[in-house]
């Protein structure tokens, strides 16, 4: 698989493309450590990352770079997390986010 | 530029000035509010937006009560629009020393012996039943009245504003006033920057502001402003969480209907009605907080402002008649003012229409300072 080495927005630190495991959902998917959780998500066939508080509508990638709110995800029991610039860490519980966000009793 | 001519000039657009201005129309007086900004754009709109059964001295719990039971029905009585986001989330007041304990231990005695439903002294078991995200290490104990909570400031002073105009109540904004006009030693009216208004009586509701419009008249209004800070996060669906009083340092939350929390914490801050936000109060309030709800940690804060508050020596206010025939003021509230709109906006009507004002407000009187007679509010931060 290609990785983007330069952006011209954001750093990527995934230098020793060192594969690890991640959870979405509970399902176990592979990623590269240091990429943007969106962007490991994506390689995995991943398109919806949140519903929407009104109108329950599905949200992707959109601007990707951290501005929009579009990618919004609940990451270890942290509601609204920019997966889009949050780099992908072993072991990491990324979950589909509907509505606002629910905190979870145990981060 | 003109002189206009009515009954009572109301100064300031926050909730007091408009729920003033409201009563007073109901009462058949011609009236003027002027607003140096827009409405609710001082005190009131910047405050944390609480109201509550829970003080700790009897005329405020017995206005308290009238506010609460005003508030359950008030954006229909007014026939208003938009929501008053009245929110009963509660409030509970927490108790880290012996005698915070025991002092809320008396204000909720005092509240049940006036009347007050609902308010209650919990143990740490049943503050983790009431708030299970609190981290109670140290709380001794807590004062809790699930009624207690959240009213949408803007909208509250909104709806007291344009249920005014509907009663003929001229609404100047972006109006400055410049001075009072003196006639025979009584107030007689205001000067603005966009003309004068002749009154019988001037009614003074510009919070911390007041202490320069009584300047002009030879008052020396004992209130000092002070800066105070606040924060909102952003939205999280909404938690079993009530609003979170510290009686250790004054830090305080709680999460508004729309699911954004609101903190704050006490702590010493400059003297001046300045709008100045500063980094170090986010740090202060971020890093005394969280330890006392740890999920907040991942919760980004999104904005930050300021609003003066209008301390009084003895943290009560100061309502009705001044010194000067004619000239009323409604100010002093010391940090807890937003939610005595309803009942004081009525009082300060009644007091300018020469009526018995319908609970008894003579503790809140202006010269309670030069008489020594000062009685302090302990349920407040």
């Amino acid at each position: 698989m290609k990785l983007i080495e330069n952006h011209p927005i954001l750093d990527f630190h995934h230098e020793d493309k060192k594969k690890i495991t991640f959870s979405f959902d509970g399902r176990k998917m592979e990623g590269f450590a240091g990429e943007p959780i969106a962007a490991a998500l994506h390689a995995n066939g991943v398109r919806t990352y949140r519903i929407t508080p009104e109108m329950k509508r599905p949200r992707g990638f959109f601007c990707a770079i951290g501005k929009c709110s579009s990618c919004f995800m609940t990451v270890n029991g942290v509601p609204n997390v920019r997966t889009c610039v949050t780099p992908l860490e072993e072991g990491m519980r990324v979950e589909t986010q509907t509505g606002k966000g629910v905190v979870a009793a145990e981060g | 530029m003109g002189s206009k001519r009515v009954d009572v000039a109301v100064i300031g657009g926050g909730v007091h000035g408009c729920s003033t201005a409201y009563h007073l129309a109901q009462k058949g007086l011609k009236t003027v509010l002027i607003e140096r900004d827009y409405i609710s754009s001082g005190g009131s709109g910047r405050s944390a937006a609480g109201i509550r059964y829970q003080f700790g001295t009897e005329v405020n719990i017995l206005l308290a009560q009238y506010n609460m039971k005003c508030i359950k029905t008030l954006q229909q009585d007014l026939n208003y629009k938009a929501d008053i986001e009245y929110d009963p989330a509660g409030y509970l007041w927490i108790a880290y020393s012996e005698s915070q304990l025991e002092q809320l231990k008396k204000n909720v005695a005092l509240q049940n012996q006036l009347g007050t439903y609902g308010s209650t002294i919990l143990n740490v078991k049943q503050i983790q039943e009431v708030a299970p995200w609190l981290n109670t290490q140290g709380m001794l104990g807590a004062s809790f009245n699930p009624e207690d909570g959240h009213v949408n400031p803007h909208t509250l002073c909104f709806a007291y504003a344009d249920a005014a105009k509907a009663l003929g109540v001229e609404i100047q904004k972006q109006t400055t006033v410049t001075g009072i006009i003196m006639k025979n030693g009584k107030a007689a009216g205001v000067h603005t920057d966009k003309g004068d208004w002749e009154a019988d009586a001037v009614v003074c509701c510009a919070g911390a502001w007041s202490v320069d419009i009584g300047r002009e008249i030879g008052l020396d209004i004992p209130v000092i402003p002070e800066r105070h800070q606040i924060l909102i996060t952003e939205a999280v669906e909404r938690m079993k969480h009530p609003m979170t009083l510290c009686l250790d340092d004054g830090s305080y939350w709680k999460q508004c209907p729309n699911g954004t929390f609101m903190l704050g914490v006490g702590r010493e801050e400059v003297k001046d009605t300045s709008y100045y936000a500063s980094w170090d109060y986010l740090d202060a309030a971020a890093k005394r907080i969280v330890p006392k709800m740890p999920v907040l940690a991942g919760i980004r804060v999104v904005r930050q402002w300021t609003g003066p508050y209008q301390n009084t020596p003895d943290l009560q206010a100061i309502v009705g008649p001044t010194p000067v025939e004619g000239f009323y003021i409604d100010c002093g509230w010391s940090g807890h003012g937003l939610q005595f709109g309803p009942s004081v906006g009525r009082i300060m009507a009644e007091f300018v229409n020469g009526e018995k004002p319908f609970i008894d407000v003579s503790m809140f009187r202006y010269s309670r300072f030069e008489e020594g007679d000062l009685f302090f509010e302990p349920a407040c931060i």
